[in-house]
């Protein structure tokens, strides 16, 4: 299993929740994060700001889907301006599901 | 090291805490987040008898996303399936909705007041 999690920008959020359903993925969590790249910020004028507001989304697949998530975050998350954001993909040993106490997804 | 990350009810955020103390795990992080699960969103979350038709209606929009807490725990390998068995055992409320738990391997941990690495960083 795979922990994707897409730091993107709030507006992509609901189109890349939106087309993660569409596939199939309907199981997430989203949360607002700040944070900065590679440009550090931004600056509008004469004011300089140092973190940008993003929504991280967090999705957990087995090993076979990571390619297609990738695929589809990076199309609807797409604007080809710096900060559509950035993906990390880190092992996950297990899951359970609290109401059963099953193993697996 | 593993990190263990559970998504549950925001209610139960203080039992599992209690527990967890008493189990000797009293550093988490949490984080209030939003999500769904395979019922795509409230359908199913409530106590009561929901009618079949308000069901599907619920699917095609209503509420979307369910708000949970996320905890953070990071602890020794041998004590992830105690901490687990625990996390679930409060966490059961029989309905859909009571979340899930995923375990990550860490590296790596610092203690930044002493600089401490390792297992003493998470002692």
């Amino acid at each position: 299993m795979k922990m994707i999690r897409a730091m993107i920008r709030p507006d992509a959020a609901d189109t890349v929740t939106q087309g993660l359903a569409d596939a199939g993925f309907y199981s997430m969590t989203k949360f607002s994060a700040f944070g900065r790249g590679k440009q550090k910020g931004i600056v509008m004028g004469s004011v300089h700001y140092d973190e940008l507001p993003k929504t991280m989304i967090m999705v957990v697949v087995e090993d076979k889907d990571v390619d297609e998530i990738l695929k589809l975050i990076k199309y609807k998350a797409y604007t080809g301006n710096f900060g559509d954001g950035k993906v990390f993909i880190s092992p996950v040993d297990d899951a359970f599901t609290v109401r059963t106490g099953e193993k697996g997804l | 090291m593993k990190e263990i990350i559970a998504i549950i009810r925001p209610k139960k955020v203080g039992p599992t805490k209690e527990v967890l103390e008493r189990l000797g795990f009293p550093s988490i992080t949490a984080q209030s987040v939003l999500g769904r699960g395979h019922q795509r969103g409230i359908a199913g979350e409530v106590a009561c008898e929901i009618p079949t038709e308000l069901l599907t209606q619920g699917k095609a929009g209503g509420m979307k996303f369910v708000p949970k807490r996320y905890l953070s725990i990071v602890v020794q390998e041998m004590d992830v399936k105690s901490v687990v068995q625990a996390i679930i055992k409060v966490n059961q409320t029989a309905q859909i909705g009571d979340g899930k738990i995923f375990i990550c391997p860490v590296d790596d941990a610092l203690r930044v007041r002493t600089g401490e690495v390792g297992i003493n960083a998470i002692a």
